[in-house]
């Protein structure tokens, strides 16, 4: 038997002794599932019949003609009630269900005013109100048939347009359309929580019982062993799917379910549907495994574990929700994006409107990403670092984080990656609430509050209480002019290339016409005084308390790691943070944008390159905007950059970039001080 | 049988083990004695081919870790002082699967396993899951999975660590039969009765760097201590 299934075998045979896994596999997808469904069903159902087995209460207030207490007294679902004194309170105090006011007949044609009184609060007003519109209906209709008859006109005379309609849906379609809506955010989720536990016990277990250690003295290659490994967790998460995909529809399709009946739903979804759900849970099954197992084996300890796997969790959940949300057209940017692609072909696949090209780019896409988080499972268990420890964090000698911030502090002279993150995100959070109530309060002066008070004052704060060395950690070294020329020019070629970047994605996203409009009113300057001050607002003030922040701060945290990891990682938590509630268009210029800027800084060992290029790119689309002539040429986002300008960019990047690589390398140059903790 | 030559392990800017060279010959028990911290650990870690050596090289049976790790781990069993063992495996399913991992099956396995059943005394829980096993029968399971593929070296990683005298003495017998079977072994403690009673020779580690070896009686002649916990703390506090 090859290794990989040698480990396969047992890890499953240990798994399935597992009564956690068990439970989740098994137990919760077979038997907890129908009977939530059906016991939660049996108590909306008795909670209905019970409100419509009682006759609502109606409470009439003013002179009601004896034609509508006797209709009134008709209804068997209607029961009248004396006036209560206070409508309001009593309707509030659920004596009563619905409440008709009669104004006086109008002097005119005796036409009478009806106000419904009722708590939309409360499933009881709710029925109510609905038998009293009914009954005023048949009021309504039984006194414009005795006008029409006064007057010898038929019936249809006030009905100059009779309109009917109805759904051509069948039942079946109906069905498809709920269960599409609900069932691909629980099948992710059980897939999910499948992977879950075993991935955490079958890595972060295995190390914690320090049998991981043995098992990489035994003659197998590292691969087999995440390949065993990983076999049984995405074998386990598929399982728990199918089962509950199986369940699930069960369930339904036997109409074992009353309220399908009684919501006139008829769920059946073809085979061929079930089969492509479940071939696609597969790989979906496959980049969990990977990436929890990538995840877990990175953590020493099943709750290190499970405390690193839970945020990953929750950011699934969020494109595995969004079959809940109407009017999300499945096209192929959300095909391709990871979960929310899966759940929205699921979607469709019960609709009947599924769409095999889309469904092929879903499947793709999925098994490209779960390749890569193989990837990143198997990196992990081929990295002693990783599997042994050389934790130098402090965590093993029981400091506290605090400690750990001071401790760190004081033996290097930079704060630790995670204090660095951790900052950011803090900082993000703090200006993204704050900021928005001091630019709602203040305009544009809360803009410049918030940029000072919100970015640059806490990142000096957190510098000098953290006791960190300033000028290392935010790199204020007074740049070479050979830095300065080459960050002017990086930033003269990487400006058109983040508006490529903005005018390519109008083709994948919605654009914000308001926030464009906004930001072009915000950004135009009409005297020299406005500009003088838009300079100081968006070029100068930015350059200054965001570079502080993430080329200062975040950069000099995370230095230590390899260049590509802290350059990605810096631009994503720049665009990340240029993200609004509306739209995301800006965070892929920006993240492009940060990327640049972290380059050059770290390359020219110098934050006032970053504050430079910064200023310089800000500035520019402020006299863009003020310059009636050019604004003409840059300011439509429908439209690409002018075509001269690419050569031209790409000269200037080109030159940057050549004359930046001249200076001495960060990595090898001997007079930098190596970034290390234990210095 | 095995060999370190010029052996240097770095973390960072720590350096666990510094330019450590001995040898190991087959039927030979040698100790490696040192405080915690020593980098005893390291070593037989990259011994073992679970780290990588940062400079110089080990190797087992002329097998070199860096560049036939596999090779290496077939002529070695290693028993690190945790001895971990899967809780929900019985103790013959466990030692089954290291045996698979080493490449028996069938017939052959099974063979070895009764044999191995019988030489540690695990009749009377081999069908047991290893989470109920008291310490003492986890460590004989612990043994016998080591020893399933039957290599020519062993490394033991404190394997006493933790343990009563009856279960360290089941150590003790283990070691002294194994040398009597011609294996090459090697285990790291900090205990001096231990040495006294087991090896052959012994290598000092301090702060990663190996400053004495030889018999204890050689040992003992050097430092002019009278007892080997005297020569122990001359050489340890002597070292830089």
């Amino acid at each position: 038997m090859s290794p990989w299934r040698i480990v396969l075998m047992k890890e499953l045979r240990e798994t399935l002794r597992d009564k956690r896994t068990l439970l989740v596999m098994i137990v919760v997808p077979v038997l907890l599932y129908p009977v939530i469904l059906i016991v939660s069903e049996q108590l909306l159902l008795f909670g209905m019949r019970r409100i419509e087995a009682e006759a609502a209460t109606v409470g009439v207030v003013g002179d009601a003609p004896p034609e509508l207490e006797e209709i009134l007294a008709a209804r068997e679902g209607l029961r009248v009630v004396p006036t209560p004194a206070d409508p309001v309170a009593a309707l509030r105090g659920d004596s009563v269900g619905v409440v008709a006011v009669l104004g006086p007949p109008s002097a005119a044609d005796g036409t009478r005013s009806v106000q419904v009184l009722y708590d939309g609060a409360s499933d009881r007003s709710g029925r109510a109100r609905r038998e009293l519109s009914a009954a005023l209906d048949d009021w309504r209709d039984t006194l414009l048939s005795r006008r029409l008859d006064a007057r010898g006109l038929p019936p249809d005379f006030a009905r100059p347009v009779a309109v009917s309609d109805s759904s051509v849906a069948l039942p079946r379609d109906v069905g498809g359309y709920t269960l599409g809506r609900i069932l691909p955010l629980l099948l992710v989720v059980i897939t999910l929580l499948g992977a879950f536990y075993p991935a955490i016990d079958l890595a972060a277990g295995e190390k914690e019982r320090g049998t991981l250690e043995t098992l990489l003295t035994a003659p197998v290659p590292p691969r087999a062993v995440v390949a065993g490994k990983f076999v049984t967790v995405a074998l386990i998460g598929v399982v728990a799917a199918g089962l509950n995909l199986g369940s699930m529809i069960l369930t339904f399709q036997t109409g074992m379910l009353q309220l399908t009946q009684a919501l006139g739903l008829e769920v059946s979804i073809p085979l061929g549907s079930v089969l492509v759900i479940f071939l696609t849970l597969v790989p979906l099954a496959v980049l969990f495994g990977a990436l929890f197992l990538g995840i877990a084996v990175r953590s020493s300890s099943f709750k290190e574990a499970q405390n690193a796997l839970t945020p990953v969790y929750m950011v699934v959940l969020i494109p595995a929700m969004l079959p809940v949300f109407p009017g999300i057209d499945f096209g192929p940017l959300l095909a391709v994006t990871p979960v929310a692609g899966v759940a929205l072909l699921f979607r469709d696949l019960m609709t009947g409107d599924a769409q095999w090209g889309l469904a092929a780019l879903v499947v793709a896409s999925t098994v490209v990403y779960a390749s890569a988080a193989l990837a990143f499972a198997a990196a992990a268990f081929g990295n002693e670092r990783v599997l042994f420890g050389g934790s130098d964090d402090g965590s093993e000698t029981g400091e506290s984080w605090w400690e750990r911030f001071r401790t760190g502090a004081r033996r290097g002279r930079v704060p630790s990656a995670d204090a660095a993150l951790l900052f950011v995100a803090g900082v993000a959070v703090l200006f993204f609430w704050a900021g928005i109530a001091l630019q709602l309060r203040l305009g544009e002066s809360g803009l410049l509050a918030a940029e000072w008070l919100l970015l640059f004052l806490p990142a000096v704060a957190f510098v000098v209480l953290g006791r960190f060395d300033v000028r290392a950690t935010l790199q204020l070294r007074r740049p070479p002019p050979r830095a300065l020329a080459g960050a002017l020019l990086v930033a003269a070629g990487a400006a058109p290339v983040a508006w490529g970047i903005g005018w390519l994605q109008t083709f994948f996203l919605p654009i914000p016409w308001d926030v464009l409009e906004g930001l072009e009113d915000l950004v135009t300057a009409d005297t020299p005084g406005r500009l003088a001050w838009l300079l100081l607002l968006l070029a100068l003030t930015p350059a200054i308390c965001e570079e502080v922040v993430f080329r200062g701060v975040l950069l000099g945290g995370t230095r230590r790691l390899s260049p590509v990891r802290f350059i990605l990682l810096n631009g994503a938590v720049f665009g990340a943070f240029h993200l609004s509630f509306e739209t995301a268009i800006r965070f892929l210029p920006t993240a492009w944008l940060g990327i640049v800027l972290t380059w050059v800084v770290w390359r020219t060992r110098s934050l006032w390159t970053g504050v430079l290029m910064h200023g310089v790119n800000n500035g520019l689309i402020v006299v863009l905007a003020s310059v009636p002539a050019l604004r003409e040429t840059f300011a439509d986002p429908e439209a690409p950059p002018p075509l001269w300008l690419a050569p031209v960019a790409a000269a200037c990047l080109f030159a940057g970039i050549r004359l930046v690589a001249t200076l001495p390398h960060p990595l090898t140059d001997p007079s930098v001080p190596p970034e290390s903790e234990e210095e | 049988m095995i060999r370190f030559q010029g052996l240097t392990k770095r973390y960072g800017a720590l350096t666990a083990v510094r330019d450590l060279s001995l040898e190991v010959r087959p039927g030979e028990v040698y100790a490696l004695l040192g405080p915690n911290g020593a980098g005893k650990t390291t070593a037989l870690r990259c011994l073992a081919t679970l780290l990588a050596p940062s400079a110089g090289s080990v190797s087992v049976g002329g097998a070199d870790a860096a560049t036939h790790p596999l090779e290496v781990r077939r002529r070695i069993a290693f028993l690190a002082a945790s001895m971990g063992l899967y809780e929900r495996l019985t103790a013959r399913e466990l030692v089954a699967y290291f045996g698979r991992l080493h490449g028996l099956e069938g017939a052959r396995l099974e063979e070895r396993l009764d044999g191995l059943v019988d030489l540690f005394g695990l009749a009377d829980f081999a069908h047991r899951h290893c989470g109920t096993l008291s310490t003492g029968q986890r460590q004989r399971v612990s043994l016998a999975r080591a020893l399933v593929h039957d290599p020519p070296a062993l490394i033991l990683d404190e394997p006493t660590l933790g343990l009563d005298v009856l279960s360290g003495r089941t150590i003790y017998d283990f070691i002294l039969r194994e040398r009597e079977r011609g294996k090459a072994v090697l285990f790291s403690t900090h205990q001096m009765e231990e040495v006294s009673l087991l090896a052959d020779r012994v290598g000092v580690l301090a702060s990663g760097r190996l400053v004495a070896e030889g018999t204890v009686a050689e040992i003992l002649e050097r430092t002019g201590a009278p007892n080997l916990a005297r020569a122990f703390l001359d050489l340890v506090e002597g070292a830089p």
